[in-house]
């Protein structure tokens, strides 16, 4: 008896439970929409059962309740496809319904607060009954998904299950079903500025992460081989990750005040100078290295890479921020469009096409097959290096040569640069510990094969412990990439824009609307992110390494 | 050929892992590096493609000092194999195996032939397991593509680092043998490094001891077992010594062609003079036509008998003599389990070919180095 009630608990889909009883209880006690008289009055909180009219309403109430009782369901494949169904369903009419009413509530708005409020454009707001139905929506889904997995449904038929009900709401969308709520009020207002927002967010982000994934692979490349280092490096990244990143703003803002205020010609000199100078130094070193004594021989070796490193990190600073710069200026001139779309297409047919040459064979099929190959490669540098001189032309061309300072190439206390810097920093910390881990962690037989039938150590590297590094890698890579896109948020505080301007707006004027504005776009990109970066790691991992 | 000349490994705490160690190994020959753990053999083994750097002396590679090539150069000519495999699981079965010829900048349909080439010779089928990657394949089938990519760009010399030392004492007596065929084709010069005695004397050709980095005794399998240097060598091969020289000595090698026999259709008087004539208390008895042994007969029996059917013991061949290419050691072994003074050979139809006595094989393990010619033999 106890036994059978066991199996009956171990077989129902308690996720379905959870999904259907959060739907139901915020449609029970929660109100879905808030009407306010004007943008500052507080609003009429609604909840869906007050809502006047007919039963579908109730209806909606009784559908969230359904997968409560969909749940202990014996059948698993047929409950599965219910509940896709059913959530779905939730989904779709838990942002539909409510705007229905809110239409006709808008039209007899006058009706509905004290004689003498002032009534100008009055409006919609969502409120947590939609959160609540939309989230249990969408947990209902989920749990009709995995039974669709264990019962063997294909992925295909998964995959577009589970999609139907996003589909619809796009369609709503953009067929203005939705308009009615004053977050879409608010994004027909600023859906430009939105873009544009969008846009920066998403190339800090990888900005940031392109370079955070250069010096972090460097340094845990170091404190995997260095064993004197490894400590130092390790503690480091992680210092800098306990900084608030307010913070790390601040503490960026004067130096690179500094920077932004010098001009272009003697900082170039000073550049040189110091460069020539570490250089030199190092070559000394090389020289000699063998003759000194062994302290003196660390003591040189420290201070030649630190003489190194300060004008490597003032390039690469320059670098990053100005080319930030040019590539928001590409992307939001018009009249590179034509050119833009062209090298995107370049650099989407190189890979492909590279990878097809292996699997069709193309090399005897297709003469000069060796060279064609590399000509989409060449078409998108030379287009990419035209847009790139187009860019700077546009940032740069007015200035004479003399007058030109470092703020000109976007280096200044506040702004992008500090912004990028930040960020950077940010998404050291998984970045190097995953880099250190996954180089660590390889079998060191492995390499020692490898190098014993002749694999130089830079062939060792990107061949051997790159590749097979790579899946704890891409791990680190992720896990900074969905970080980033928060932080970047933060970095409105300092000018340097992104989707953190309509957040910080919408927080100084509680305006919810501003801030989902902000965060909701801000959530899709993280998530986007994430899968797109998983896709790619599958890719690119060898079957023979995979998880199975 | 690969000659070491007063080679010095010692590490900056003044350790020495080899010390003065002189060794040359001869074309086409398997010298076994053997020793207890911490001897140096590893050592001396990763100096010859530079893994680690000579500190003294030199290692010279067909007359050529090995430190005057890069080391990458000197480890794409030279085969690399060990025990714990390498094989980089991130590549297929071929791509592993096309290492070397990659590094080599071989192209592509070379390439192609001689990994299936190379797989087929170490009984991987390239079609099944080709396109398979590492961990899919057992541990046994690993060390079979690890010894094939060491093979991979036909290197004249290949380093062993105890190859077969990570698979079950069944699959390793298997792969001994292959490799033992392989290499009577592509005849390597090999140096391979083992800690298991059996391993050592049924692989080398020769084999040097090592202890503390220094070289004991560098011999024949025959001459180490035959005449141990001093006690640590007579404790290393161990007090079964006698017993693992009989393994390496073929029946065809130790046994007497003339040994007393008579027709199964002679009559009583004609055995009995034979037994007379040849002083033995027994005889074999084989088929008058072909020569197949069909059993013995006794001395004591033939008083009591009317004919030889009647007096002979019958017995499958099988059952009591050994096949002329078992070793002494399977011949002793049927020797304590019969009561014979003789223990029958016969050829693969059974014939009778000879016998190996227990005085014989005592001759044979106190004389030093007879059967040296007779070793190849063993490599059927």
């Amino acid at each position: 008896m106890l036994d059978e009630r066991r199996t009956a608990i171990h077989n129902s889909n308690l996720i379905a439970f959870l999904g259907g009883s959060f739907a139901s209880f915020g449609f029970f006690f929660l109100p879905v929409i808030e009407i306010k008289p004007n943008r500052l009055a507080s609003g009429l909180p609604v909840s869906l059962l007050e809502i006047p009219g007919d039963m579908r309403y109730l209806l909606l109430f009784l559908l969230a309740l359904t997968p409560v009782l969909l749940a202990f369901v014996g059948d698993r494949n047929r409950r599965g496809w219910a509940l896709v169904a059913v959530g779905n369903l939730i989904v779709v009419l838990t942002l539909y319904l409510p705007a229905l009413a809110g239409s006709a509530y808008l039209s007899g708005a006058e009706a509905l607060f004290e004689a003498g409020t002032r009534i100008s454009n009055p409006r919609i707001l969502t409120s947590a009954g939609i959160a609540t139905g939309l989230a249990g929506g969408a947990i209902t889904l989920f749990a009709g998904l995995l039974d669709l997995e264990r019962s063997g449904a294909s992925r295909l038929a998964r995959g577009l299950a589970g999609a139907v009900g996003a589909l619809v709401v796009i369609v709503m969308l953009a067929g203005g079903r939705l308009d009615v709520y004053s977050i879409m009020v608010e994004y027909h207002a600023r859906g430009e500025a939105l873009a544009l927002r969008f846009l920066e967010h998403i190339v800090f982000v990888l900005v940031a992460l392109a370079a955070g994934l250069i010096v972090g692979i460097a340094l845990g490349l170091w404190a995997s081989r260095d064993a004197r280092a490894e400590d130092a490096i390790l503690y480091a990244v992680g210092i800098i990750q306990t900084v608030p990143s307010l913070a790390l703003f601040g503490i960026l803002l004067v130096p690179l005040a500094r920077l932004g205020d010098a001009h272009f010609l003697s900082l170039a000199r000073d550049w040189l100078l110091l460069a020539g100078l570490a250089l030199a130094a190092a070559l000394v070193l090389r020289r000699f290295h063998a003759r000194l004594p062994e302290r003196t021989r660390q003591f040189s070796l420290v201070t030649v890479i630190f003489l190194a490193l300060i004008p490597l990190a003032l390039l690469a600073v320059l670098i990053i921020a100005f080319g930030f710069e040019v590539v928001l200026t590409i992307l939001t001139m018009a009249e590179l469009a034509l050119l833009r779309s062209l090298t995107g297409l370049a650099i989407f047919v190189f890979p492909i096409f590279m990878s097809a040459g292996k699997r069709y064979d193309l090399e005897r099929k297709l003469p000069h097959y060796q060279r064609l190959r590399f000509l989409p490669l060449l078409a998108a540098a030379l287009g990419g290096l035209t847009l790139l001189a187009q860019g700077a032309g546009e940032l740069l061309g007015t200035n004479e040569l003399a007058e030109l300072t470092i703020r000109d190439f976007g280096v200044s206390g506040i702004g992008t640069a500090p912004a990028i810097i930040a960020l950077t920093l940010y998404s050291l910390l998984p970045l190097v510990r995953n880099t250190y881990a996954g180089l660590k962690n390889i079998d060191p037989a492995i390499i020692d094969s490898g190098k014993g039938m002749g694999f130089t150590a830079a062939q060792s590297f990107f061949r051997i412990e790159l590749p097979l590094a790579f899946p704890v890698i891409m791990a680190g890579v992720r896990n900074a990439a969905i970080s980033l896109v928060g932080i970047a948020a933060v970095a409105s505080i300092i000018g340097a824009g992104a989707l953190g301007d309509f957040i910080l707006l919408g927080v100084n004027s509680t305006s919810i609307d501003q801030i989902l504005l902000g965060a909701v776009p801000a959530v899709l990109l993280a998530v986007i992110l994430d899968a797109a970066l998983k896709v790619l790691e599958g890719l690119l991992t060898s079957p023979g390494i995979r998880q199975a | 050929m690969i000659e070491f000349k007063d080679v010095i490994k010692e590490y900056p705490n003044g350790f020495r892992a080899v010390d003065d160690l002189n060794l040359t190994v001869r074309d086409g020959e398997i010298c076994v590096l053997i020793g207890p753990s911490g001897c140096g053999k590893t050592t001396a083994l990763r100096m010859v493609n530079r893994l680690i750097d000579v500190t003294r002396g030199e290692i010279l590679i067909d007359g050529q000092p090995n430190d005057e090539f890069e080391p990458e150069v000197l480890r794409r000519q030279i085969g690399y194999a060990i025990q714990q495999i390498g094989l980089l699981p991130h590549m297929t079965i071929r791509d592993n195996v096309a290492i070397v010829p990659r590094l080599l900048d071989w192209d592509e349909e070379r390439i192609r032939q001689r990994v299936d080439l190379l797989l087929d010779m170490v009984g991987i089928d390239p079609s099944i397991h080709g396109d398979k990657y590492p961990r899919q394949l057992s541990g046994g089938q690993q060390q079979r593509v690890g010894v094939a990519r060491a093979l991979g760009a036909d290197p004249p010399i290949m380093l062993m680092d105890e190859p077969f030392g990570a698979v079950d004492p069944i699959t390793r007596a298997i792969l001994q043998e292959e490799f033992l065929q392989i290499q009577q084709e592509v005849s390597k010069t090999i140096i391979f490094v083992t800690h298991d005695i059996d391993e050592a004397i049924y692989m080398g050709d020769r084999i040097a001891l090592l202890r503390a980095g220094r070289l004991v005794q560098y011999d024949t399998p025959d001459d180490l077992l035959a005449m141990p240097r001093d006690d640590f060598v007579r404790e290393f091969v161990g007090a079964d010594r006698s017993l693992k020289r009989l393994h390496l000595i073929s029946v065809k090698d130790s046994m007497m062609n003339n040994v007393p026999c008579c027709d199964h259709d002679a009559s009583l008087e004609e055995v009995a003079a034979c037994l007379q004539r040849r002083q033995s208390d027994s005889a074999f008895v084989v088929d008058a036509s072909s020569g197949v042994l069909l059993g013995w007969v006794e001395r004591a029996d033939l008083a009591e008998s009317r004919s030889l059917a009647e007096a002979m013991h019958h017995a499958p061949a099988g059952s009591i003599a050994v096949p002329e290419d078992a070793t002494a050691r399977e011949a002793l072994s049927v020797l304590l389990s019969h009561s014979f003074d003789l223990t029958p050979v016969i050829d693969a139809e059974g014939v009778l070919t000879g016998g190996v006595s227990i005085q014989r094989l005592q001759d044979l393990v106190e004389a030093p180095g007879i059967h040296a010619a007779a070793q190849p033999e063993r490599r059927r």
